[in-house]
């Protein structure tokens, strides 16, 4: 049963759930990592605590700057709130859920990391500058992948509509196919390259010139700062949550019924901590890789993508 | 349905083709040795299943000799000729990662164009598989042509072997036991050669580069 | 209707010899107005056609030799005639500013004239000698543009003597193909063309079908015959540069289209094979060179280059589906092409407009001299942000809907295909995807360098905006890359009618773009309302938390530096640095040169005097290609000297043997 007011409240459920998620699962990967360092670490609701410290503060702007530098973090998270309402979270049938796309996704989500990039190049300043570089460059990198993958999953259901890739996963048996395997550790590396994860960029550095994403926005401050914090992790769980739907597709509710909603809450908070936790032991274990090898990694995801088209159009 | 013999097989078989493009994509020796090793585990998978498809118990201990040897034999020698050499942790490719990736893309996309006829023969769930044995076999070769080390080389010639194997796990009823058995070992005994001859390049002239050998001839 | 068609003639005619006549002070004016007049005719013309789907023609039998003078605006056509009517409206009111600061001369104004009286009459023409006239038409005048700048700049001489041999040389290709096959078909009439092409032999098609595609492929920039566009799309005036990229370049496309598909109904698969092939090394060598370089126009005219590489990959997508029986796909396909080629008419402009302001108002084209102008040319700066996003295919704006439907395209044709197709499919769409890529570095650095941060000279401090009619051209065309964003069908809808789809059309829908019988539906008509809701919320967010913590202000600091006090603009990253990574990446494709010179002062090597950094990336493609067949050009003209050496009883002596061998050959 899915009325317009019932997509409505699905949509706006699901704001809700990546508003809070999103801190929540910072917070967590941060504990995991934390733990397993020998360390006590903050507290999981320490990132919601942050968001909170930094909205009482001033705005800055750094001296040559134009609109842009401030008009980046709306368009950050404006664009990462749009891409979470119409995406398959919580249910399949969110609002604009027949009419949005992956690719429509993507590229609303490609919006934001634009605006960052022109944020960072208004600063007028070296270490911006060459964050943006950086993350352009990784980001040049990243869209092949992406694509190729979405193209590789879209192949197998015949359209790119992504409660359609969700729900057949449902009906289905999900597991089956190499294809979709493929494509989804595709997806899965180019996540964590799209998301400034480790192996490609170090979340927690403090030192300007390894950084990518903290170099391009080292000038924010205050309440820019906040937005980009959870803009940035908007982005993670969305990615994260639609990754783990596309490869766990269990427990999505397919309507707006209550218990359906409230059960797919809990599946994809679920879901989307334990692949959180997932990622963070593999940060733990892993080294950044030099900045000129990122390519490769990511060329490798591209390579995997092209195989999976190829098994999903052979193996048909 | 989920775990039917279909898709067991095509996931053992992505299995191989992944590990086979694993071995270019990572520059580690170390991480290409690991990936050899797990190939043999899917192509021992390959044949188990196919042996167990078909009541054939013959290719299920193919399957089983298979696992031993190229799972656990093979690699186990590798790494000693790796752990032996400092010098040689790292492939070197004559070119870079992602151009031997697009290249390895390219062949793949190749093998399917060129065994579009063989597929359409051979109309069995295993036969349609056979582009992947080709590309494998392809990017066994490129590996050889586009990487220094002798290591790299070894790594190389066993993706042959291995894609060569899987091509005739796929296309016929599968290879008689004594045939496999014959290649098996003869690629055991290269293997053993290989690396003694390497150790013995070590020991001698301190190089492990294919190319600076060619200073040798007189 | 032919009244209007009479007056277009008309009046575009009266603006060349207005240009020609008039003095100096109201020469471009009276020549832009009757130009914008022309270009109203010529759409409203059109727009008559593409809505009825009837034809006008009109012809006069005398005025050309070999079947005369024949317009026939079918709607395929049409399309291509409001494209160049658009644009060429606009470039029209933008050169009104712009001649004060260039092109107000007489030559040049007349050039101008012609340039966009060839661009609208070549869509519209309905025989060979009509085709071939308005195709020398528009080439020589813009030729003459492009030579404009002759006497200030050496670099315009040389792009005008590369334009000259690829343009010339791509006619000589496209006038054999066409006289070809006017002569099988025994008349020049297009009509009767398409008529007696069924009953030409496989190899005949093929061999004119590759020649025309030779032609018009060198036109859109197809590599490797796209060497001539950097210098001369770069090299070009502002408004000439519009007009080059955003209606020229489309007519190449039309002609492939005319003569593929129209003359020739669909061919053989391997010729779209081609067109793809093609298509997908031209986007990624565009690309690539776009992110790379460092002057403005130039990174424009590459990104034009790897748009129309997008083009060729869509023809090619339809040519192959059409020819294997999937007319869905095909028409699909085709859709897509058409929606691409609008799209980047309307957002290249703009930037072409921008890109056209910023040299008018710096005398600098080179990024890495440019920065800080979104505060002192705020409309201009604004223009070339739509312009960047549209290209970015990034919703709202328009290049979003093209590239959804390009990836749909290839989706679809990849899920009902065979393997040979296959293989083709996925290069294609890595080629895009990879395309996507690089246009997003090109073009952040493109305005992140030229328009934000600080200036990095004193013409950029000093910039002030240009006049109003530059702005406003640039603003309507920005502004018509919003609306065709939000609201696709505006485009589509024109396309579909142009393609004559009728019920069939493949993509429809005024607020959410529906695939006809495949399953794909995108909205960016609700897309868009959500992101600008979504805007307002979160910056109402930010000002309601500024309000409760009790800062009204926003406190202005220096950046930080790692310590360092008063940074210069010289430290911020520059546009060599910012493409340095993408360059590294793609290091043994690109080939660039650098060169790093480090001079010690006399007394200790320690400490260094001057460090200077050249680096030249020069295109592969010219480097492998023309200098070795340049050099050979050479060297045969060196060695054949001999033969002319101003004799004239020796000249005199050839023409008499030429005479006794032609009389012994015929006898």
């Amino acid at each position: 049963m899915t009325s317009t007011s019932g997509s409505v409240l699905a949509s706006a459920l699901q704001l809700a759930w990546v508003l809070l998620a999103g801190p929540l699962a910072l917070g967590l990967m941060r504990k995991v990592r934390s733990r397993l360092e020998g360390r006590a670490g903050a507290s999981v609701l320490q990132p919601l605590r942050d968001l909170a410290k930094l909205s009482r503060k001033q705005r800055t702007r750094p001296t040559d700057s134009t609109w842009v530098f401030g008009a980046a973090p709306v368009v950050l998270v404006a664009s990462a709130l749009v891409a979470s309402a119409f995406s398959p979270l919580v249910t399949l049938s969110s609002l604009l859920a027949t009419r949005v796309d992956f690719v429509a996704i993507l590229f609303v989500l490609l919006l934001g990391s634009v605006a960052l990039l022109l944020g960072a190049l208004d600063t007028g300043t070296a270490f911006a500058g060459m964050g943006a570089s950086r993350a352009a460059m990784v980001g040049a990198m990243v869209e092949p992948a992406l694509l190729v993958a979405i193209l590789a999953m879209s192949l197998g259901v015949g359209t790119s509509n992504l409660s359609r890739l969700v729900g057949v996963g449902v009906t289905t048996s999900a597991l089956a196919g190499p294809a979709r395997i493929l494509a989804l550790v595709s997806f899965f590396i180019a996540i964590l390259a799209e998301t400034g994860r480790l192996p490609v960029d170090n979340p927690a550095t403090h030192l300007e010139l390894t950084m990518i994403h903290e170099a391009m926005v080292l000038e924010y401050a205050g309440p820019d700062l906040a937005l980009i914090t959870l803009g940035e992790s908007l982005r993670l769980v969305l990615l994260l949550g639609l990754f783990a739907n596309l490869a766990l597709p269990w427990g999505v509710a397919s309507g707006t019924g209550t218990l359906g909603l409230f059960l797919g809450l809990l599946a994809v908070s679920l879901k989307v901590a334990a692949v959180a936790v997932a990622v963070s032991v593999f940060e733990v274990t892993t080294a950044k890789i030099r900045l000129f090898r990122i390519p490769e990694l990511l060329a490798g995801a591209f390579l995997l993508g092209v195989l999976s088209v190829i098994s999903a159009v052979a193996l048909r | 349905m989920s775990l039917s013999y279909v898709s067991l097989l095509d996931l053992a078989v992505v299995v191989v083709m992944v590990t086979a493009a694993l071995t270019l994509w990572r520059q580690s020796l170390a991480a290409a040795v690991k990936a050899l090793a797990v190939q043999g585990v899917g192509l021992g998978a390959v044949a188990m299943i196919l042996g167990a498809h078909r009541h054939d118990l013959i290719l299920v201990g193919v399957g089983v000799l298979v696992l031993a040897i190229k799972a656990l034999a093979v690699p186990l020698l590798i790494t000693r000729v790796v752990a032996h050499d400092h010098a040689a942790r790292e492939a070197s490719p004559l070119i870079n990662v992602p151009a031997s990736l697009v290249g390895a893309g390219l062949l793949t996309l190749l093998a399917f164009a060129a065994t579009r006829g063989v597929v359409t023969l051979v109309a069995t769930p295993a036969g349609r598989l056979i582009p992947f044995g080709i590309a494998i076999v392809l990017i066994g070769f490129f590996s050889m042509v586009v990487r220094r080390r002798a290591v790299s080389q070894i790594v190389g010639l066993l993706t042959i072997d291995n894609g060569i194997a899987l091509t005739a796990f796929l296309g016929t009823s599968g290879v008689p036991l004594v045939v496999e058995l014959g290649v098996t070992l003869d690629v055991l005994l290269a293997v053993v050669v290989l690396q003694v001859l390497a150790a013995q390049l070590q020991r001698h002239f301190n190089v492990q580069d294919l190319d600076q050998l060619r200073d040798l001839h007189d | 209707m032919t009244d209007v068609l009479v007056a277009f003639i008309a009046t575009a005619s009266s603006a060349a010899i207005a240009g020609a006549l008039l003095p100096r002070r109201v020469r471009v004016l009276v020549s832009a107005v009757l130009l914008i007049a022309a270009s109203v005719c010529a759409i409203a013309l059109a727009g008559h056609v593409v809505s009825s789907g009837s034809d006008v023609a009109w012809s006069h039998s005398t005025l050309l030799p070999l079947g005369g003078l024949v317009l026939r605006l079918t709607p395929l056509g049409a399309l291509f005639v409001i494209l160049s009517g658009l644009v060429g409206a606009a470039a029209s009111l933008y050169w009104i500013g712009y001649s004060h600061h260039s092109l107000n001369a007489r030559s040049a104004a007349t050039s101008f004239s012609l340039f966009i009286l060839g661009l609208l009459a070549v869509p519209m023409a309905g025989n060979v000698t009509t085709f071939l006239f308005a195709w020398e038409l528009m080439a020589l005048s813009s030729l003459a543009l492009v030579a404009h700048d002759h006497a200030r700049r050496r670099e315009a001489v040389a792009a005008a003597r590369w334009y000259a041999v690829m343009t010339q040389g791509g006619a000589v290709a496209i006038t054999f193909s066409l006289i070809g096959l006017a002569a099988h078909a025994n008349s020049t009439s297009f009509a009767r063309i398409a008529a007696s092409a069924a009953t030409l032999t496989p190899g005949a098609a093929s061999s004119f079908f590759l020649l025309a595609l030779i032609g018009f492929a060198s036109k859109s920039g197809a590599v490797p015959l796209h060497v001539w566009l950097p210098r001369a799309h770069a090299e070009a005036p502002g408004p000439v540069s519009a007009l080059m990229s955003g209606a020229m370049v489309n007519l190449g496309v039309y002609g492939i289209i005319l003569v593929g598909r129209v003359l020739l109904h669909g061919g053989e698969e391997w010729w779209w094979l081609v067109v793809s092939a093609i298509g997908a090394v031209t986007a990624i060598v565009g690309a690539l060179y776009a992110a790379t370089s460092k002057d403005v126009k130039r990174l424009l005219a590459y990104s034009t280059s790897d748009n129309m590489g997008l083009v060729l990959m869509a023809l090619g997508a339809s040519g192959l589906t059409l020819a294997s029986g999937h007319a869905t796909l095909a028409s699909l396909a085709l859709v897509t092409a058409l929606v691409l080629v609008v799209n980047h008419s309307l957002f290249k402009s703009t930037l072409f407009f921008a890109a056209g302001s910023v040299h008018a108002a710096t005398a600098s084209r080179n990024m890495d001299e440019l920065g800080g102008l979104a505060r002192t040319m705020p409309v201009t700066s604004l223009a070339f942000l739509a312009g960047t996003l549209a290209v970015s295919a990034i919703p709202p704006l328009n290049g979003f809907a093209g590239e959804w439907l390009l990836f749909q395209s290839l989706l679809h044709s990849l899920a009902s295909h065979g393997v040979a197709a296959t293989i083709t499919v996925t290069l294609a769409v890595a080629a895009v995807a990879l395309t996507g890529g690089l246009t997003i570095i090109a073009f952040v650095k493109a305005y992140g360098i030229t328009f934000l941060g600080r200036g990095r000279s004193d013409a950029a401090l000093e910039a002030r905006e240009t006049s109003p009619t530059m702005r406003v051209a640039a603003s309507l065309t920005a502004l018509a890359c919003v609306v065709t964003g939000v609201v696709p069908y505006a485009v589509i809808g024109v396309v579909n009618r142009a393609l004559d789809a009728g019920a069939n059309a493949p993509v429809a829908g005024w607020v959410t773009m529906r695939l006809n019988p495949l399953t794909g539906a995108v909205t960016p008509l609700y897309l868009s309302a959500a992101l600008a809701g979504g805007i307002v919320l979160v910056a109402s967010w930010r000002a309601l938390a500024a309000r409760r913590s009790g800062f009204a202000s926003v406190a202005t600091l220096e950046p930080w530096g790692s310590g360092r006090h008063n940074q210069t603009s010289r430290m911020q990253y520059t546009a060599t640095s910012f493409g340095e990574p993408i360059m590294r990446v793609f290091d043994d494709v690109l080939r660039p040169d650098h060169d790093v010179d480090v001079s010690h002062v006399v007394e200790s090597r320690y400490y260094l005097e001057r460090i200077s950094y050249r680096s030249a990336n020069e295109d592969i493609v010219e480097r492998a290609l023309y200098r070795p067949a340049t050099r050979a050009l050479d060297w045969w003209a060196r060695h054949t000297r001999g033969i002319a050496n101003g004799s004239v009883h020796r000249y005199l002596a050839y023409g008499l043997v030429a005479l006794v061998i032609i009389l012994v050959v015929l006898q």
